[in-house]
């Protein structure tokens, strides 16, 4: 018995050092552009064409002037700004709406609510292309509501909807119980009362998934608001970064800069929610 | 009594919702569908009625299925060569490894870059550093830039997808295996021959739900690509690459075709729409079965 | 856990103000190297002290937009605006199109979101295509008598106000020339595509190995090389109407085309020296700037529009270059051996749909403002770095490349021809000459392609 433990022991071990192996080769390929990026990002263009792998030897000392041209170019703090209102409060309602009318769907099996589900499905797979102009006509040449950051967080609610219903309608039919609802209402609760004070919690773990899932497609969006946001004081960070891509030839150590500054806020977004992410999806995974 | 409270539910948890969706994705869809029908360029005061000729233009335009035809290939491709790696990596991430958390925030980082900067970005990387790495080293598989060869350009293609698209799918089958129980993981953790039929017999039904959501994903996505294609091989080398969604903006667009690249995008939808459904419906008897 | 997830976000925290601090700080920290050639250069002077434009003092606060779709003057024209905006107190928005989209899909989409530019810079064929139905008449305006001959009409009346001239031809680096041969190098002295070839040929002899770039891109090969097939058929843009209408009807057959095969033969020429031959489609449009500024190429098939790529290589103003005609045949009485090509490239779009009187009046002083005030003058030549269309702008550009490019148009040595092609021309045909570029497909079936596509125009 205890022999056995022992080899089973040994084995994981080794295994596990593959495993670890394997894992850090992946992770190097995995990172591999994004190490280009932050190497190219303080390098000047004609380093990055001719050497793109030198690590800082043919330039004169550390440059940031990249950044620096990034930076004011983009005027970032106004388009950090924009970005932050609008990915911040079409997260928040996308997440909020979506767990709703998922939560709904699933416990109400009616008509409606079916036919509702199917339609978002299949909606996931519309091109946007088919219904880009059709979009602008209808919002900007009948309803004129353009250009305002309300219009394009409305939008980014309503197209990223499909792809979170589905996500909740998948965690709440798997992961919430009935009975503790049905305990709720025994107590008196209304469903309202019991959806925000029973349910909302126990959807932590996928609120937190979608929270990283949305706000990671609107921060990085750029279709969209460049149809919606033609005003230079709303623009967001990706669209800030236009004029870096010339008609005949990119500034590329401008815009690896420009990248690394759009998607630095995001990223620190990332390390702090991982853990509740992460850790939040064991809790929720417990029966 | 019930009824009304049913109705004040409806209103309260599914109706905002719902009107967000339908204004913004499924009116201007209703609305794009009736305009295949029309004669309107995009630009015209007037829009007349002309039947299904814009399908008919649609059937002549040879090269929007053979785009179809590569777009298949590329599905398939992208969607097995994601969903294996993935899940090979979501095991691995939930073997209790040390430092597996470092390695789930690195897996999922390609995700935190948008679209067309990332296609520009591994352009530079395979027309730049990889050409770079054949001079110095001599080797042949980088001797010319992978974008200006059709296979090649392919093959850089679905890399680049499979490299963005599984960070999304590993954090979804990291989140199936941690719902596994704890004895069904241990049983997972032992390895050799028996560890791999376990892992078909007893994991893989398990985690049906989560690949069903994943094979979803991946097929919709592929099948959209869009962003990346523009970006990395712009079609090229010589219109070799150019998938559906690509083709069909070129063509409302650079060919000025705007009725028959809606028709296009119609018939897209409809292929994709008819896929997925397939997709869902045989992985969900799995489950059921399972 | 809780602790560690604060730990972190203050970590989060520090390294967001580090960076902050640290990118406003470093301007001060690593103050510009002067041998430094990627520097950006210095602002270019602009005499505002003569102003003798009439404003009309009516159009005060009015306020209108530009879109642009000529990246490489969106600063130049922000500039512009800014100046204009302190002389008559218009205020023009400069809009830039993104690369990821194309110019007419911009402007389509904001005619259907009810908010399109007041103006818009546009290719020909966008302006033809819009014309009637969204732009406002300009046959009228005081300037259209100043760019005669740089004028397209759509049913005798026009509709768009040329913004540049752009030429293309065989860039040449003069210094590298000299020094590879030992001697002063005229450019006038090559005549014949013979003598191009034997040109190349002592290159090569020289040390040069490869002394030829030619872009991949496909508006390259697609538009600027094979559209030569056309416009070289007498040099007017009317003869290339009949050209195109001829192929197009079936009457000519592009393998009987004279030109065509012409065109091929000096591709052929360009191809056989291509510095990267090895990988044609590799080749890198930034690295061709830097080869042909370092010396190691001493042609470049492009324009007078690849200047700010050059200056970025190291190329500076008073440096020596200059293009050669691409050379058609041995005939040195061809037109097609003498001159360039420099025609009218970028309109500018009035919109007559949404914009109010007030706005259209504002929109045409401002161009007027282009044509006819000293600020204005200037700044299209000196701060946007072009060509002017319009005879009484009496500053030249400064860079070589459209310095020689102007030149050519005074002496007369240059053919105005633009051909008039369906917008998808260059994106489909230049994905045939991608493949004959690759070597992957021979003559005839790059001339069934062309053929093809014309057959469904």
């Amino acid at each position: 018995m205890m022999k056995q433990t022992e080899v089973g022991g040994t084995r994981k071990k080794v295994t596990n050092s593959l495993a670890i192996a394997a894992l850090v080769v992946l992770f190097i390929a995995y990172m591999f552009p994004f190490i280009m990026v932050v190497i190219n990002s303080l390098k000047q263009k004609r380093d990055i064409i001719k050497s793109p792998f030198s690590w800082l030897y043919t330039i004169k000392g550390l440059s940031f002037d990249n950044f620096v041209k990034a930076f004011t170019q983009m005027d970032f703090l106004n388009a950090f700004k924009n970005s932050l209102f609008v990915t911040v409060s079409a997260t928040f309602l996308v997440t909020l709406l979506a767990a709703m009318l998922a939560y709904y769907i699933v416990r109400n099996k009616n008509v409606i609510s079916g036919a509702t589900f199917a339609l978002m499905v299949a909606s996931m797979i519309i091109p946007f292309q088919a219904i880009m102009i059709p979009l602008v006509s209808i919002y900007g040449g009948t309803l004129n509501i353009l250009n305002h950051r309300l219009t394009l967080i409305f939008m980014h609610t309503g197209f990223s909807m499909a792809m979170s219903v589905f996500m909740f309608h998948g965690f709440v039919r798997g992961n919430v119980p009935i009975a503790l609802e049905e305990a709720a209402y025994l107590e008196g609760c209304t469903h309202t009362q019991t959806f925000f004070k029973i349910v909302l919690p126990l959807l932590k773990p996928i609120i937190s998934t979608m929270v990283i899932l949305n706000s990671l497609a609107f921060w990085n969006d750029f279709l969209l608001p460049s149809l919606v946001l033609t005003d230079k004081k709303l623009l967001t960070l990706p669209l800030s970064t236009y004029s870096f891509y010339g008609t005949y030839s990119a500034d590329y150590g401008t815009i690896m800069a420009g990248l690394l500054l759009c998607v630095l806020p995001i990223l620190i977004l990332y390390v702090v929610l991982q853990k509740q992410i992460i850790g939040g999806v064991v809790a929720g995974a417990v029966k | 009594m019930e009824s009304k409270k049913k109705g004040k539910d409806f209103c309260i948890f599914a109706l905002p919702g719902m009107f967000c969706f339908f204004a913004v994705v499924i009116i201007p869809f209703l609305y794009g569908v009736y305009l295949t029908f029309t004669d309107w360029d995009g630009v015209a005061q007037t829009k007349n009625f002309i039947g299904f000729s814009n399908f008919i233009g649609v059937v002549r335009d040879g090269q929007f299925w053979l785009s179809l035809l590569l777009t298949f290939r590329y599905v398939i491709v992208v969607v097995i060569l994601v969903n294996v790696l993935a899940f090979a990596i979501a095991w691995l991430l939930t073997r209790g490894i040390k430092g597996q958390n470092f390695f789930r925030a690195g897996f999922f980082t390609p995700n935190l870059i948008g679209g067309i900067v990332l296609g520009y970005i591994w352009q530079f990387v395979f027309s730049r550093v990889f050409v770079n790495i054949g001079e110095s080293t001599g080797w042949k598989l980088f001797e010319i830039s992978w974008l200006s060869e059709p296979n090649k350009a392919f093959a850089a293609l679905v890399l680049v997808s499979v490299w963005q698209l599984s960070g999304y799918m590993i954090l979804i089958y990291v989140a199936g295996f941690m719902g596994l129980s704890e004895d069904v993981l241990e049983a997972a953790s032992i390895d050799g021959a028996a560890g791999w039929a376990k892992l078909k017999n007893i994991i893989m039904p398990l985690m049906m739900s989560s690949i069903t959501i994943c094979l979803f994903l991946t097929l919709s996505r592929a099948f959209m690509v869009y962003d990346v294609n523009l970006s990395l091989t712009a079609g090229g080398p010589y219109g070799t690459t150019e998938m559906a969604a690509m083709h069909v903006y070129e063509k409302a667009f650079t060919s000025r075709q705007f009725g028959v690249g809606q028709a296009e995008a119609l018939i897209l939808f409809i292929v994709v729409a008819c896929i997925s459904g397939l997709q869902v419906y045989l992985t969900k008897k799995q489950e059921v079965e399972a | 856990m809780k602790r560690k997830v604060k730990g972190k976000a203050v970590a989060a925290a520090l390294i967001l103000t580090l960076t902050v601090t640290g990118l406003t700080g470093c301007t001060f920290g690593f103050a510009s190297d002067p041998d430094d050639p990627n520097q950006v250069e210095e602002k270019v002077e602009i005499d505002t002290s003569i102003d003798t434009f009439s404003y009309d003092s009516a159009l005060k606060g009015t306020s209108i937009t530009l879109m642009n779709s000529k990246a490489e003057i969106q600063v130049a024209l922000e500039e512009m605006a800014v100046v204009f905006e302190e002389k008559s107190g218009v205020h023009v928005e400069v809009m830039p199109v993104t690369d990821g989209d194309s110019p007419y899909t911009k402007v389509v989409s904001l005619y259907n979101s009810g908010n399109p530019p007041t103006l818009s810079i546009l290719d020909t064929t966008d302006v033809i295509a819009l014309a009637q139905e969204k732009a406002e008449d300009l046959s009228a305006e005081e300037w259209t008598k100043e760019a005669e001959g740089y004028l397209t009409e759509v049913n005798g009346k026009v509709y768009g106000f040329p913004l540049c001239i752009e030429g293309r031809g065989l860039i040449y680096n003069k210094a590298v020339i000299e020094q590879a041969l030992g001697e002063t190098f005229d450019p006038a002295s090559i005549k014949t595509q013979e003598e191009f070839t034997a040109l190349l040929d002592r290159l090569v002899a020289a040390g040069i190995e490869r002394p030829v770039s030619m872009a991949k891109e496909d508006w390259s090969l697609g538009a600027h090389q094979l559209q030569y097939i056309y416009e070289t058929y007498d040099g007017t843009s009317e003869g290339a109407q009949q050209v195109i209408e001829q192929i197009k009807s079936g009457e000519l057959q592009v393998e009987d085309h004279q030109r065509m095969t012409e065109f091929l033969n000096t591709f052929d020429i360009l191809k056989k020296y291509n510095v990267a031959k090895g990988d044609p489609l590799g080749a890198d449009y930034d690295e061709m700037a830097i080869d042909l500024a370092d010396g190691k190429t001493a042609f470049w098939f492009n324009g007078n529009w690849a200047w700010p790529n050059l200056k970025e290589a190291g190329a500076k103003n008073e440096d020596a270059y200059g293009l050669l005609p691409y050379f058609l045949n041995n005939d040195e009485n061809d037109f097609a051996n003498q001159m360039i090509q420099g025609s009218p490239s970028k309109q500018v779009m009035l919109d007559g749909q949404v914009a109010d009187e007030k706005q259209k009046a504002a929109a045409k002083e401002f161009l007027n403002w282009i044509v006819y005030s000293e600020i204005g003058q200037q700044m299209l030549v000196k701060t946007c770095n072009v060509i002017p269309p319009f005879k009484n702008n009496p500053y030249e550009p400064e860079d070589p490349l459209s310095r020689d490019i102007y030149e050519h148009v005074q002496n007369g040595t240059a053919f105005n021809a633009s051909a008039i092609v369906p917008n998808d021309h260059w994106a489909v045909l230049g994905a045939a000459m991608q493949k004959y570029l690759a070597d992957r497909c021979d003559r005839a079936e790059l001339m069934a392609a062309i053929e093809e596509y014309w057959s469904q125009q």
